[in-house]
């Protein structure tokens, strides 16, 4: 086990897959609210614009360029509702058996 | 289509244990699917460098490490291990080439160990590539009738012909057309029916769905569907009107047998299900109460539990002298209050004064509330017109059977307004029923027979409500 890795709420996030659902709801959100298109679209204008150039950007390369912009895209309603689905997983902390697989 | 990897790739593939070692982590640390594997996930998915989770963390192919987007690359560089599988959506990175890479005998272990999954991980679909068939290829290139969707597009909407009386039939069909689960169920054409044609109804609703998106705007009359209703529920037959919340019931009825019939060819699916009816009615509408009778005496609980379709709501008050109800809200408070009433208790044997108490056991996808504004008790049909405000987003968790111990996470039981049906007149013989229903998030339509406005969304709430529909707001996997 990593060191940081024994804070318990990271650990109740894995281990009952709150992570996991907390990721999935946050997906939709974001597919929803069109910001999958934005960013998608951004990835299709920097590969364009780099076509000049004549070198494909790579992956890794456009995750540098693309995260920051995206961050910053992300909707606050969608941020505020993963917000309190951590609030209410988290408080749940204490009710559940969270060690028991491990 | 055929996808070819880099050189790399070739060279990894001609040595089969290297495909197994694929398969097997992205079997584990990818899909995940089994309880073990979860184990396993949980305990080695952390990156061995910074001790971190994240963020895009891989899997080497050549040795036990797994790492963070930086400390991969740095690895897989100085170690000059080639390949190192990303594990949130189990792509393939070749440091050679300095990208990710696609092939397609990687793809199809890839496809095949997501199919196999336990549990369905729509994450994992997402990036898949879309290989069309002969024949979709075909449908591609014959049909290029674009149709783009915006807010003040009014594809959807239908007006339906009154053919005498037939109000109720025309506003609970634009409450069906507007279901979104309904919809998708129908448009993505999941009914097989091999029924003589135009005796199935659910045949005939799905032609209604191609009716309502095919783009055109005239009317329609439907004959066909009245004279199925007559033939399958013959208590709605005849000129008369009818009650628009008999007819719904009535209508699910007959489409739940329909659907049915299709199904019992393929057993398999009935059994898969354990008991529960795999019908997609069932499936968007059955919820289930549980009544608990308490002893006073030997406070015995006796509990049952009842499916339904629908929740129909007392409106006046149940004890004199009680408050009458303003608010949805509260009408569901009165509905799952408990009540004293005389019972023979089975445990003592003995007549006793009882409590029993409604709760929610489970709730359907698609809630219909039916307001009780027609009393049939009395001799006199009278309406109660008395106003009930309701919301736009309800939460039905205060009214759910206590028995949340079972599942630690809060459940999200938020439901969101899609259509509520209004009765106009003062008897339930008389009258006539309009529906509002919510065509995009936000924009709202009333329908009035073959007259369709828009409307505002204050008018929708101020509105006398007979019918109210709540969809579920966030939709859970089973």
């Amino acid at each position: 086990m990593p060191q940081e890795y024994d804070s318990r709420a990271s650990l109740h996030l894995d281990v009952n897959q709150g992570l996991d659902r907390v990721t999935e709801l946050v997906q939709t959100r974001l597919i929803e609210s069109g910001w999958r298109d934005q960013v998608k679209l951004h990835c299709r204008k920097t590969i364009l614009e780099s076509a000049n150039s004549k070198h494909v950007p790579t992956v890794d390369e456009l995750i540098t360029q693309i995260t920051p912009k995206a961050r910053g895209m992300v909707p606050d309603a969608v941020k505020r509702e993963l917000l309190h689905e951590l609030e209410l997983i988290l408080m749940n902390v204490d009710r559940t058996g969270y060690a028991k697989n491990i | 289509m055929s996808a070819k990897g880099c050189l790399h790739v070739q060279n990894l593939k001609r040595h089969p244990q290297n495909l197994d070692t694929f398969k097997w982590l992205h079997t584990v640390f990818v899909v995940a699917g089994s309880p073990k594997s979860h184990e396993i996930k949980v305990s080695n998915a952390w990156c061995r460098t910074c001790k971190n989770r994240g963020p895009f963390l891989h899997a080497c192919l050549g040795c036990v490490y797994f790492g963070c987007h930086k400390h991969i690359r740095e690895h897989t560089k100085s170690q000059k291990h080639n390949f190192s599988l990303e594990l949130s959506y189990g792509q393939l990175h070749c440091t050679a080439c300095g990208d990710y890479v696609y092939d397609a005998d990687i793809d199809a272990i890839t496809m095949e160990n997501k199919m196999n999954a336990a549990e369905f991980r729509k994450r994992l679909f997402e990036c898949t590539s879309w290989d069309a068939t002969e024949e979709e290829r075909d449908l591609l290139s014959h049909k290029t009738k674009k149709i783009c969707i915006t807010p003040e597009c009014t594809i959807g909407l239908r007006g339906l012909i009154n053919l005498g009386a037939t109000c109720f039939m025309n506003c609970i069909l634009q409450a069906l057309m507007h279901t979104p689960l309904l919809r998708d169920y129908f448009l993505t054409e999941r009914h097989n029916c091999n029924n003589v044609q135009g005796a199935c109804f659910v045949c005939e609703i799905s032609k209604l769905y191609q009716e309502f998106y095919n783009g055109d705007t005239f009317p329609l009359a439907l004959p066909c569907l009245l004279h199925l209703t007559w033939k399958h529920a013959t208590h709605l037959a005849g000129y008369r009107q009818q009650d628009a919340h008999e007819f719904f019931i009535a209508t699910l009825n007959i489409l739940h047998n329909h659907c049915l019939d299709t199904m019992h060819k393929n057993n398999e699916l009935l059994d898969r299900e354990n008991g529960k009816c795999p019908c997609i009615i069932d499936k968007i509408y059955t919820g289930s109460l549980q009544s608990d009778v308490v002893c006073q005496k030997c406070n015995v609980v006796s509990t049952k539990i009842d499916p339904l379709w629908d929740f129909s709501l007392d409106l006046g008050p149940v004890t004199l002298g009680g408050k009458q109800p303003t608010s949805l809200y509260a009408v569901l408070e009165q509905f799952t209050r408990a009540e004293l009433l005389s019972y023979m208790c089975s445990s003592c044997g003995t007549s006793q004064e009882s409590t029993k108490q409604l709760t929610m056991k489970t709730l359907p996808i698609v809630i219909n509330f039916h307001l009780k504004r027609f009393q049939h008790s009395e001799e006199i049909k009278k309406k109660i017109s008395t106003v009930i405000s309701f919301p736009e987003m309800l939460d039905m968790t205060p009214f759910m059977s206590s028995s949340s111990t079972e599942n630690p996470y809060p459940q999200d039981n938020r439901y969101s307004l899609f259509a509520v049906i209004n009765h106009v007149g003062t008897s339930i013989m008389s009258g006539h029923y309009t529906a509002y229903v919510r065509h995009h998030r936000d924009i709202w339509y009333k329908c009035n027979d073959e007259i369709i406005t828009r409307a505002k969304f204050e008018e929708v709430l101020a509105s006398e409500g007979y019918l109210l529909f709540y969809h579920k707001h966030v939709l859970d996997y089973e």
